[in-house]
């Protein structure tokens, strides 16, 4: 049967019917005239660059975020998103990449480097004569929430400290944790091991690359390409085996699953076996939910009288993923948790696009309804999201910390502190 | 499991899900993007031109002339007329009250983008005071510099109607200091007060004794029931909106007041899902599946229904052969498989092209049927742009066909049946 949207991101800027309801949703569009909105930057500009007459004809596409929901409400399937990043590296290759980029773009080798020593490393990018430095030199703004290194080892370090106490299984699913987890957020990846493990599943973890997604959305098509080609090397093996991958951050899945694919034009046999076995960890266990696998023994998470109103927030990626809420869908069988489900397009933080100090406000200005909508959840003592760098906007804007939504899960499994972020007993 | 599955988020779809949602059955919406609410002019059309060509009085008198096929005719005048009361009566309940008027059973008369005067049966509380059946002079107001709405042109055409209409302009930094802006986002900032108040000042100053106000439809979008009252009260004369090109802020504002109680009733509205394949077993239909970034997506339901809209809302598509094909479901299709039989001879042929005539032939109770009239599946329905027997576009019964086959009351009480 023949689909517009499985037609090719050039091919498909020739659905577009010029109806503009991508520009009027634009949340970036709407708070600033520097980007002249997905239908010009996208499909109309595209025509130019397709005929090869001008090379790269408005820069106002550097200001695209990518935040997918121009992609989401075009009734054409018309890959508005898709066309934009191809533009930008199109830009990069032409005019070369800024220093600050190419490092925001460099997640993984950050990661490593600040893991060495990381309280040094935290002291070194967190006080403030860095920071505003790190502006003034490099254009990281000085206010954009960046992350900390984790103090207590990385998650491969648990993973072997904790090596005996793992469960060992018939049922084996893979887990790709990103390099947020790795080095910044442990917590993550552990939390996800034991509900995996709660379910009955040995959860194989094999030495992986960074997703390259950074790289990508930085324009830096080739460096982005070397760390693919490093997942498929690692991960291709399981994918044919039959084992799922799956990932607690929303914007690796993705990577793995389309934007490699897509950006790249890879269709080889070891990327489409990947896309073909990588999930997104909620995806996954909504899937056993919907076949009565998914373990329920679930504790309420509120107190005896108070559940536990939670503002959840839905990362653009999980657009992209075109897989719904899944989150959403596992959290609202916990008894004593109301889900609050928020409807802003974005929290602006788009991947590394709101740390850009000509970008900052934007981002914030974009995620202004999200934080709205927030505040008007009354007190509340958490929020939820899926996506790292999303969480650290939304704790950013709103003050509150946030979680991601495995957590909230190996809590109401009674296996997991969601104050303290840690892995009980 | 869920009750009722709709695909496509348009009228058809979201009035669908409203009527078996308010009848308790479990509902889901799917689609593959925002549906025709964000082009139409957010009026109710049911009939505006007969098959001739001639303006329609009063549409559900003029349905019995119908050819048998038309949707209307299976649905009957009187499940439409309470399908459309219903409506009505859903829009005062969410804050966005639809009349018709004056006289009841009329149609309306509201001026265009381009100031012809344009036939509808319900419309907002904020398009009605531009019904063209009354002689009372008009001031239509532009902003400078907004795309896609043209005073100067409007009142010329309503003056050469036999109108009396002229024209002025506001300044785009009333608003904004910005030069190019969206219909949508000028909507929500006019509700803001530091813009609404020199708004009305300036229409105030503008409007002369006797004088109604046409104004481009960006008059608020939460609040725009409160930016009108203001407006009214500012100028002592009735404001009303013309509607602008597309992305259309009345089709907007209906959509997501529609989306936001579907919600409450606890409906899941999924955009950005395109459904690509189903699975049946013999005349049951299983399941759905969406195209995802991986894997497609199973969405399982005991009843199915497609609205998913015609050739322009994308649920009937065609290729350069002259093949026509239903995109979920292939269903039959009352289209001509020959592309020399798409057309007459005539571009602009007064009785319309044959191949928007076509669509999904259906049976009493909207169930897509074979050409022997027996049904394709026992558990499909149809609703909206993709039903065989209208030229909708061509004779102003978009939104009519929409609501009107959308409250599929006998698709309730068949679910309800089988579910007791």
């Amino acid at each position: 049967m023949h689909n517009t949207s499985w037609h090719s991101v050039g091919n498909s800027m020739d659905e577009c019917i010029k109806c503009n309801i991508c520009t009027s949703y634009c949340p970036v569009a709407e708070v600033t005239e520097s980007f002249a909105g997905p239908k010009y930057s996208g499909p109309q500009a595209e025509r130019f660059r397709a005929l090869d007459q001008i090379a790269a004809p408005d820069h106002s596409v550097d200001y695209c975020s990518g935040c997918r929901v121009c992609n989401e409400v075009c009734p054409a399937g018309v890959k508005i998103a898709e066309i934009n990043a191809r533009a930008r590296a199109q830009m990069a290759a032409d005019k070369g990449i800024p220093l600050r980029n190419r490092l925001l773009g460099r997640n993984e080798l950050l990661g490593k480097a600040g893991s060495f020593a990381p309280a040094l490393a935290n002291f070194a990018l967190h006080n403030p004569l860095s920071r505003v430095l790190a502006e003034k030199v490099m254009g990281i703004a000085v206010q954009a929430p960046l992350p900390h290194w984790s103090t207590d080892g990385t998650f491969s370090d648990w993973l072997a400290r904790t090596k005996h106490q793992r469960l060992r299984s018939e049922k084996k699913v893979v887990y790709f944790h990103g390099c947020a987890t790795q080095y910044y957020e442990p917590f993550i990846g552990q939390a996800a091991v034991v509900v995996l493990e709660h379910n009955g599943y040995e959860v194989i973890v094999p030495p992986q690359n960074c997703c390259g997604l950074p790289l990508l959305s930085n324009g830096e098509f080739v460096a982005a390409e070397g760390y693919h080609q490093g997942n498929l090397a690692r991960l291709g093996g399981y994918a044919r085996a039959g084992y799922p991958i799956v990932g607690t951050s929303t914007s690796c899945t993705l990577t793995l699953k389309e934007e490699a694919p897509e950006l790249l034009d890879r269709h080889d046999e070891a990327t489409l076996a990947v896309k073909g076995a990588t999930w997104d960890i909620f995806e996954w266990l909504r899937e056993l939910a919907e076949i009565g696998e998914l373990r329920t023994d679930f504790q309420p998470l509120g107190s005896k009288n108070e559940p536990l109103v939670l503002p959840y927030h839905a990362p653009c990626q999980y657009r992209a993923h075109r897989v719904g809420k899944p989150s959403l869908d596992v959290l609202s069988l916990i008894p004593g948790v109301a889900v609050r489900e928020s409807r802003a397009r974005c929290c602006g933080i788009a991947g590394t696009y709101g740390y850009k100090v000509e970008k900052y406000q934007i981002g914030m200005d974009v995620g202004a309804e999200l934080f709205d909508f927030v505040a008007e959840q009354g007190p509340v003592s958490l929020t939820a999201c899926d996506s790292e760098t999303c969480r650290w906007q939304m704790e950013h804007g709103t003050d509150i910390p946030s979680r991601h939504p495995i957590e909230v899960l190996a809590a109401a499994y009674g296996l997991y502190d969601l104050e303290a972020r840690r892995v009980r007993g | 499991m869920l009750d009722l599955l709709v695909i496509g988020a348009g009228l058809a779809g979201l009035t669908a899900a409203y009527s078996a949602a308010s009848t308790g059955l479990t509902v889901k919406i799917i689609a593959k993007g925002m549906g025709v609410t964000h082009w139409h002019a957010g009026t109710i059309d049911v009939l505006g031109y007969d098959s001739d060509g001639k303006g329609v009085a009063r549409p559900l008198e003029a349905i019995g002339d119908l050819p048998d096929e038309h949707p209307y005719r299976l649905l009957g005048t009187e499940r439409l007329s309470v399908a459309l009361a219903n409506f009505a009566a859903l829009t005062a309940a969410i804050g966005l009250p639809y009349t018709g008027a004056q006289t009841a059973g009329d149609n309306l008369w509201l001026p265009s983008p381009v100031g012809a005067a344009r036939p509808t049966f319900l419309a907002p509380a904020g398009q009605v005071a531009g019904d063209l059946s009354t002689g009372q002079p008009l001031l239509i107001v532009g902003i400078e510099g907004m795309r896609d709405f043209y005073p100067k042109l409007i009142a010329e055409n309503l003056a050469k109607q036999g109108h009396t209409a002229r024209h002025a302009f506001l300044p785009l930094s009333l608003f904004t200091p910005r030069h190019d802006i969206t219909t949508l986002q000028l909507a929500k900032l006019a509700e803001e007060p530091t813009r609404l108040d020199p708004l009305a000042e300036a229409l105030a100053r503008l409007v002369k004794p006797g004088e109604r106000i046409g104004l481009p439809a960006i008059l608020g979008f939460e609040n725009h029931p409160a930016v009108l009252e203001r407006l009214t009260k500012a100028t002592g004369a009735s404001v009303f909106e013309i509607p602008t090109l597309p992305p259309s802020v009345p089709g907007i504002r209906l959509h997501s007041r529609l989306r936001r109680k579907l919600e409450a009733m606890g409906v899941r509205v999924e955009i950005g899902m395109e459904a690509i394949r189903f699975g049946a077993e013999g005349a049951h239909i299983g399941w759905v599946e969406t195209e995802t970034s991986s894997r497609p997506l199973k969405h399982r339901a005991a009843n199915f229904l497609l609205a998913t809209g015609g050739i322009l809302g994308g649920g009937i598509d065609s290729d350069h052969t002259g093949r026509v094909w239903e995109v979920v479901f292939d269903l039959p299709l009352t289209i001509p498989q020959e592309r020399s039989d798409w057309f007459r001879p005539a571009f602009l042929d007064g009785s319309g092209q044959p191949v928007f005539r076509g669509g999904v032939p259906v049976n009493e109770d909207f169930q897509p049927i074979r050409p022997d009239g027996t049904p394709v599946y026992a558990n499909l329905w149809a609703a909206g742009g993709t039903l065989a027997g209208a030229d909708s576009i061509r004779e102003r019964s978009v939104e009519g066909i929409g609501v009107g086959t959308g409250a599929n009351y006998s698709l309730c009480r068949i679910l309800h049946a089988s579910r007791d």
